[in-house]
This record gives structure tokens, C-alpha cells and sequence, in this order.
């Protein structure tokens, strides 16, 4: 079998998030994959135009709904630059589900907390919904995310149901600056509405991605709320190619990001080398 | 080389240069580079007839020290590469401080003693055997027999040669190389900050080691040395798969001598050859 | 196993017989900067004086340019395509153990979980016959990395030179087995002595430093003044990574061959290179030299190990030989065990 062959699937629709970010609908073309495709909360995948090359995002839809398999991209170099051209009806490829997973089954029975920074709620709105599409077998749930300006939030048609839900605590924020006229959530960067929303560390566990400025202000935090360093779960966004472990790029110490990541827990990231 | 130590630590001690960049011996006897930090690390320098590398790559790489000039180590054609440098303001004369030395021929195998057989050939047109450029001027000049210039001989081949012919002979030059960036790597000119061969948007240059990926890069380094190279044949020396690079860099070199009058390296307050324009410039040659 | 007594002008039947069966072969070349194809039997070097090549023979089974598939847009419906299978049978002659070895310490990370099907083909469809080796210089260190000059790790076959033009022929792998019995003019006579590899050990290049303790060191230290000392005289080519035997870092990249067609190709990459973890944002974890420098010996003899337990080198030698700047990764691991032996006390 041919490991860095993708299969192909359909821009099925567009969804502009943001002046630089956009969310893309994918179905694969073949339709036997796209009914056995499975792949878990955190995993991420390679996604390709053919003739500019493979890019790296997490799956950020979730598994229980498994109708389209959907990917949030910023611009950044050369792929995202074409994906931004790319029109529904076009044809990409796609391979994976790559890498280990947030622990779904340790969170059973545990109040969750989500904190997530910019463009890093894609993997946790995953997550989030996965959470939710199950929600008898979870305790609270607060989210928190932030981004620098009220245009730069993603997922913004969805806030809105996570706000609505009973036992659900959503907290959304803009950077200082970055509010409008209208705005009625709260002002402040992530790490202070963290400790201003002081969720409970016990019987908890928290996600939290981010930009990597975020995530070195957030875990201090965490910390001081009394979260162990193994509650903390964050995703690494390491330089990946090959994303099974061989092309030697996303190497932190011995360990593959592609592989033995993205998930880590903040005690396993204190283990390594400060590579990230 | 006591001259050379003494100097050095002369150099430090009076705080003239913050490090000194010179060539020492390791303890399997191969001469190297090495950076002297303090005037004991002075000790160990050394200059010799295995000194090839052109230390002058340093200028560009090294971050800059705090607390003083860059002291560096030079024989004549890393004096050019220096001069040239300075040429296009990528370093600052009063930045470096420079220990030159008379230059009595580098080795061509490194593994080998000195010899007119293992001369290296960009000594036998060197002009600079006596640098002109210094702070101190360091070492005796001594005669020795100039290698054969084999290298010219190629070139007679070449330009005899029909364009399909020469374009075969490249296929299966540039068919072996490997993409290790050794040639831009130590070269002193070779200072951009993103070498056009990194930039994807758009792609230039294909990565692959294939013909048209070869082919492109390094034709596309030698146009950028067009006038520019100092003639320091670091690029073929350290080609591991030997590839007669400097056969397109010393051409051109030669172009710009006859339809210029130009050599790049040889005097700091020359305008450049490639930032310069002059009605009265040669154009005959452009076809 | 069993060994044979074979000639030179044997050896040269085999290969006669091999390229009228449209098997390649490949030998060093002359001028020992790599493994050449050869078209006639007299071109093969079964030498074990001889230096290692330049450049190891590492591109025979993971190119320096690889097509993992092609793709094809026609009237907007897009086909991918796989590349031809390297089905060619190959046989390298004269390769070194230093060359050999390698090829099992590879095979670790192509076909951890997922099978680099590539990689694979090329070793199935390989045959090495390797040939002990008599050669040293400063820059050989295999007996630093559990290996030696009559290693038979990764050969298929292995040669010893006995008297002039007569060899030893000891069938290492059941590939080689099967191999060498479809050529029975190669197996008549059966060595039934032993050879005395004691006698031999005195000729070794000798143990430049203990690999236990370098691990250790390595595992332990990852800030140290020696990465610095290193790393600014390192000019970040990829001259070592390219000649390694071992390095197997790649790049994965789209070229268009026209508006509507082009391949997706694997090529090799460096981690000396800047570019290598550098984000699209313009975050690099691995900002300057000496953080590149220290990963590339970590990955070599801490992390690799640590993964695979295999070290990842060979101790041929050529990334020394062919440094523009001469630096010695052998020295520099010495520095390192003497770092940890200073520890100790």
C-alpha cells in the first residue's frame, strides 16, 4: 500500500470565518470511505492540492457527526494560499486519521473546562461537540475562548447554541482593543478570563488551545486554580510532512508528534526537550 | 605561527577584536576553522598551507559581537571576499579587524602535503598573494611552483563545444548533485537571508534533485555570482560530489574583466559591478 | 550458515551472469565517490582497502528523489497514479559493513506501524554482498558504535579476503541464501575451516568513546556550552545528513510536469537546515545552528535508541570527511563522554 497517497474528496461548502480563516466541508468521492471513514477528537489529517502540496490541520469537526469531515484553515504559505482559491465542487486529497486523541473516555463523568485562543478552537470545537453529543455522560462544562478582535472569532454561528445550553458555561472574549461597539462578552486576554472565570479544579479537565503565546500565559494559571499537571490536555502544532512517523520533521526529543501527539497532557510536555 | 598567536593575543589583550576567526589544528592534525575567544583560545591558532577555507562566510553568519570588531584571519582571496563584502554593505570596514596573511598557496587534497601536484588552482591567478586590504600583515611571501591550470584547459573544451554538447556535459554534472547546499553554504557571497531556492510562493526552484531541479538551482546561483564571485573555489572544494562549479563562476569573472575592466573584491571603494549602470557599458556581448 | 571458498574471476561470472538476467548491479566507482551501475562485469569492486565512498549507498534504497504518485487532471476529473514499482533485482557488490549496517537501522523507522512500501521494495528486491574491510582512517569510528570491520549486520552475503583473488563467501540471510543457490558455480567449495576473527581485532580501528556514557550524557544534558562551540562553526549544509548512510529525513513536495499533470515526490531533507522546523508563522523551534547541531546527535545517539534501540550511525566516517569545516563528530562525541566521565567524579 502506498502510506503518502491520499484519497480525494469534495469541497461540499465554504464557510468564511474570518478575514484569514476559512472552514471547508469535505466528503470523500468515494462513497464505500466516506460511510467507514472513523477517526477521533484530536486526530489530525494531511490535506492536499495537487500541485502545490500537503498541509497539516486537525480534523475539526466531530465524530458523532460524521456527515462532513471539515478542516478550519488560516492563511499562512503556499497550501492555505491555494486552498483559499479552491470553490466548491473542487477535488482535494486527504489522508489520515493520523495521531493519538483527546482521552474521551478518562473525561466520562468529569466536568470539562475548554480554553481555546484564535484559530486553536478548531480542534477543541471537536471535542466539544463530541462532549456535547453525549452530554448525559459528562458533569459541567465551561468554555472559554478568546481571539484578538470580534472578526477574528471562528465558529460564531455556533457560539451561540453552546451559550444556549443548559450546563454549559461559554465565556467568549476579544483582546483589549479588539471589541466592538455592540460586543456584550467580555474584554481581556484568555489567560486573565481564565482566572477571572476561576473554573473548579476538582474532578476536571481542561483543554486549551491556543497560539503559543496563549498557552505559556494559560498554564501558569491553570496551575494556580490548583489543576494537576496531568489534568491540563493541550495540542502541539508542530511543523509536520509525512505524519506517520518517518520524514523526521515534527521530532521533539524522541518523541513524533504525528505519532505519540498531538495530544499531550502539560506533565508530558514538561518532560520534553523545550523544543515546541 | 608564533607571529600569528602573538599577534592574537596582542589583539585581546588590548580589547582590538572581540573574537579572532582563524584556523587551528584539531588532534587528528586536520587545520580548521576555529573561533579564539580569549587570548588563551589564541594559542591555538595556526595558518598553513592546509588553511583552504575562506573564513570570510563567517562574517555573515556569525551574530555580531557586543563588546568589539570581529577579528578574522585572511589570505588574499578571502581578503576579496572580505573587500567585496564591504563592497556591498553587507559589513562595515571599521566592524572587522583584519590579521592578513601572505599566502604562499593553499592544498588541493587536504589529506596530502603541499606540492605543486596538490595546489590548489585558483592559486596560480591569484593577485592577491600579498593582500591589500589589513589591519596586520603577518608572514613571509616564499616562491613556490604554480600548478597547472587544468581548469582552463576544460574551458578551451567547453567553449569549442556545440550548445547541445555543452548542455550534455551539464546534464551529467549537475545530474549528480545532491542538494546539500554546501556550495551556497560556504560561500561568502552567498548571504541572503532566504536564499531564492526557500522561497515557495511562488516556487522558483524545484527542490527535487532532478535535471530541471538541478539544472535551475545551480544555474541560478552561478547568475547570481555573475560578477560577484571573488574566485575562492570554496563551492567546488567542498562539493561532495565534485562538481566543477567554479568553471561557470571563473567565466563569468572573466566576462566581467573584458567587457568591464571589473574585478570584484579588489579595491573597497570600487562601486560594484551589478549596482553600477553607465551608458558607455559594453553591450555587444548581449545577444 | 555455511561459507564458501570463491575466486575473483567467480565473482565476476556471478555478475556476468546477473547482467545477462537483467538484474542491476551496483559497485563503487573508481574514483570511490559512490555506487555506480555497472555495464560490465569487469567494473565491480570487491576491494576492502578501499575508503568508503563519498557517498553511501543509502540513495539505492531511499533515492535522493522519489515519485510517490502521479496525478493527472483531465476535463477536471482527477486521477492519481502510483509510480512504477522499483521492481528491478539488484545486487551491490563490495559494499562496506559501515554501508551495510544501515540498512536494518532504517528499516526501524520506515516500518514502525506504518510500512514505507518504497523502502521496502527496494531492500526485498536487493541483494548486498558485502566485503570485510581493511581500511581505516581519523575518521573511522564503527567500533565505537558496536560495529567493526567484518560486521555482517544488514548483508546479505559477506566476503573475506583470504589470499590474492580467493574470498571466503559466508551466506549471512536467508535472502542470500536462496540467492547464491541459484548459482551453483558459486557454492562448489564449501570453507570448512574457521576464521579467526580474534587475530583480526588488533587491526581494528580503535574505540573513540563509549557509547553508554555519551548516551547517558546526552539523555541528561540538553542545554550544554558544546552545542554553542559547535554550532558556530557549523555553516548548516546538509553535506553530512546527504552522505550519512543513516540520516533518512525527507521533504514532501508537488511539481507540476505541465498545466494538468505532476507528481508528488519525496525528496531528502536536513535537520541542519533552517527551514526544517520553521513554521508558516515564523516561529522556529530550532532557531540557530547549535540547537540544529545538537539534534542531529541527539537523534543519532540518544533518541533513536531510545525509539528504536538502534543507534543511528554507523561510524563510517564520510559526514566527517566531507564537513567544509572539518568538524569531527567523532571529537565532539569524545568531548562528550569526557563531560560525562567528569560527571561521574
Amino acid at each position: 500500500m502506498n502510506i503518502y497517497k491520499p484519497e480525494l474528496v469534495e469541497i461540499k461548502e465554504i464557510i468564511d470565518e474570518t478575514p484569514d480563516i476559512k472552514t471547508f466541508r469535505l466528503k470523500f468521492k468515494d462513497e464505500k470511505l466516506q460511510n467507514n471513514f472513523s477517526f477521533k477528537a484530536g486526530q489530525f489529517a494531511e490535506y492536499s492540492v495537487f500541485g502545490e502540496g500537503e498541509c497539516t490541520f486537525c480534523i475539526a469537526s466531530s465524530p458523532t457527526r460524521p456527515e462532513f469531515l471539515e478542516c478550519s484553515f488560516k492563511l499562512a504559505g503556499k497550501v492555505t494560499k491555494a486552498m483559499r482559491k479552491l470553490k466548491i465542487g473542487d477535488t482535494m486529497g486527504l489522508r489520515g486519521p493520523y495521531g493519538n486523541s483527546f482521552p474521551l473516555e478518562e473525561m466520562k463523568g468529569k466536568n470539562v473546562v475548554f480554553i481555546a485562543g484564535g484559530i486553536g478552537l478548531a480542534p477543541v470545537r471537536c471535542i466539544i461537540w463530541n462532549v456535547l453529543d453525549l452530554r448525559s455522560e459528562f458533569k459541567d462544562i465551561t468554555i472559554i475562548y478568546g481571539a484578538r478582535s470580534v472578526s477574528d472569532l471562528v465558529y460564531k454561528y455556533e457560539i451561540q447554541d453552546w451559550q444556549n445550553m443548559p450546563g454549559v458555561k461559554t465565556v467568549v472574549t476579544v483582546d483589549p482593543g479588539g471589541e466592538t461597539s455592540d460586543w456584550k462578552g467580555e474584554i481581556g486576554f484568555v489567560p486573565s478570563i481564565v482566572e477571572k472565570v476561576a473554573p473548579k479544579n476538582e474532578n476536571t479537565i481542561a483543554i486549551i488551545c491556543g497560539p503559543p503565546i496563549m498557552i505559556k500565559y494559560t498554564f501558569p494559571v491553570m496551575e494556580k486554580l490548583g489543576f494537576s499537571e496531568d489534568s491540563i490536555i493541550t495540542t502541539l502544532e508542530n511543523r509536520m510532512k509525512c505524519g506517520l512517523g518517518k520524514c523526521g520533521r515534527c521530532n521533539i526529543g524522541s518523541v513524533y508528534v504525528c505519532k505519540d501527539g498531538p495530544v499531550f497532557t502539560y506533565h508530558q510536555l514538561k518532560e520534553l526537550p523545550d523544543e515546541f | 605561527m608564533n607571529q600569528l598567536i602573538e599577534s592574537a593575543k596582542d589583539i585581546f589583550q588590548n580589547n582590538k577584536a572581540a573574537i579572532i576567526i582563524g584556523y587551528t589544528k584539531d588532534k587528528s592534525g586536520r587545520t580548521k576553522p576555529f573561533i579564539a575567544h580569549n587570548s588563551d583560545e589564541a594559542e591555538k591558532l595556526t595558518f598553513n598551507h592546509h588553511a583552504v577555507n575562506n573564513l570570510a562566510v563567517y562574517l555573515t553568519r556569525l551574530e555580531k559581537p557586543k563588546d568589539g570588531k570581529i577579528g578574522i584571519v585572511a589570505k588574499g582571496c578571502d581578503i576579496r571576499a572580505i573587500n567585496a563584502l564591504i563592497q556591498e554593505n553587507q559589513i562595515r570596514r571599521d566592524d572587522v579587524l583584519i590579521i592578513a596573511m601572505n599566502c604562499n598557496g593553499v592544498v588541493e587534497n587536504q589529506n596530502e602535503e603541499f606540492s605543486k601536484e596538490n595546489t590548489q588552482i585558483k592559486c596560480k591567478y591569484c593577485q592577491l598573494r600579498t593582500p591589500n586590504n589589513y589591519d596586520f600583515l603577518l608572514g613571509e611571501l616564499e616562491d613556490f611552483e604554480l600548478p597547472e591550470d587544468s581548469q582552463q584547459e576544460l574551458m578551451n573544451k567547453l567553449e569549442a563545444m556545440t550548445p547541445e554538447e555543452r548542455w550534455n556535459f551539464w546534464e551529467s554534472q549537475f545530474g549528480n548533485c545532491i542538494k546539500c547546499y554546501a556550495c551556497r553554504q560556504v560561500c561568502p557571497l552567498c548571504y541572503c537571508e532566504q536564499c531564492i531556492v526557500e522561497k515557495s510562493m511562488p516556487q522558483w526552484i524545484e527542490t527535487s534533485s532532478t535535471t530541471r531541479g538541478n539544472f535551475s538551482w545551480n544555474l541560478i546561483r552561478a547568475f547570481h555570482q555573475a560578477g560577484r564571485c571573488i574566485g575562492c573555489h570554496e563551492c567546488e572544494r567542498v562539493c561532495p560530489m565534485d562538481i566543477p562549479l567554479t568553471l561557470l563562476t571563473r567565466k563569468m569573472g572573466m566576462i566581467a574583466m573584458k567587457e568591464f575592466n571589473y574585478k570584484h573584491g579588489m579595491n573597497i571603494n570600487e562601486p560594484t559591478l551589478i549596482g553600477t549602470y553607465s551608458t558607455s557599458d559594453n553591450e555587444d556581448f548581449i545577444k | 550458515m555455511k561459507s564458501f571458498i570463491v575466486t575473483r574471476s567467480q565473482i565476476n561470472s556471478l555478475a556476468a551472469e546477473l547482467l545477462s538476467k537483467n538484474w542491476s548491479i551496483f559497485t563503487q566507482s573508481e574514483d570511490r565517490k559512490r555506487f555506480k551501475q555497472c555495464e560490465s562485469e569487469s567494473e565491480i569492486s570487491v576491494d576492502g582497502n578501499g575508503k568508503p565512498s563519498d557517498v553511501s549507498f543509502k540513495e539505492l534504497f531511499f533515492p535522493k528523489s522519489e515519485t510517490l504518485f502521479y496525478f493527472n487532471r483531465d476535463n477536471e476529473e482527477l486521477t492519481l497514479l502510483d509510480p512504477a514499482e522499483p521492481g528491478t533485482k539488484t545486487v551491490i557488490f563490495g559494499a562496506k559493513p559501515c554501508d551495510a549496517a544501515s540498512v536494518p537501522v532504517l528499516s526501524k523507522v520506515f516500518n514502525w506501524d506504518y510500512n514505507d512500501e518504497f523502502f521496502n521494495k527496494r531492500v526485498e528486491n536487493t541483494i548486498v554482498i558485502s566485503i570485510a574491510c581493511s581500511y581505516s582512517d581519523e575518521s573511522c569510528f564503527c567500533t565505537s558504535v558496536g560495529l567493526s570491520p567484518f560486521s555482517e549486520i544488514g548483508s546479505d552475503l559477506f566476503l573475506i579476503p583470504t589470499e590474492k583473488d580467493s574470498f571466503i563467501l559466508k551466506i549471512v540471510s536467508e535472502k542470500g541464501e536462496k540467492f547464491i543457490n541459484e548459482f551453483p558455480f558459486m557454492i562448489q567449495k564449501e570453507f570448512e575451516g574457521t576464521f579467526d576473527l580474534e587475530n583480526q581485532k588488533a587491526s581494528f580501528p580503535k574505540e573513540k568513546f563509549d557509547f553508554a556514557s555519551v548516551k547517558e550524557w546526552l539523555g541528561k544534558n540538553f542545554k550544554d556550552e558544546i552545542w554553542n562551540e559547535v554550532g558556530e562553526l557549523c555553516l548548516g549544509c546538509a553535506q553530512c545528513a546527504y552522505v550519512c548512510p543513516t540520516c533518512h529525513c525527507f521533504d514532501i513536495v508537488d511539481e507540476n510536469c505541465g498545466v494538468s499533470c505532476g507528481r508528488r515526490v519525496k525528496n531528502w531533507d536536513s535537520c541542519q537546515f533552517g527551514l526544517f522546523t520553521k513554521h508558516a508563522s515564523g516561529h522556529n523551534p530550532r532557531e540557530d545552528q547549535s540547537r540544529r547541531y545538537r539534534q542531529r546527535v541527539n537523534h543519532k545517539f540518544n533518541y533513536y535508541k531510545q525509539r528504536f534501540d538502534e543507534i543511528l550511525c554507523t561510524g563510517c566516517g564520510r559526514c566527517t570527511r566531507g564537513c567544509p569545516v572539518s568538524i569531527d563528530i567523532a571529537q565532539v562525541l569524545e568531548k562528550i563522554q569526557c563531560k560525562q566521565s567528569a560527571a561521574i567524579v
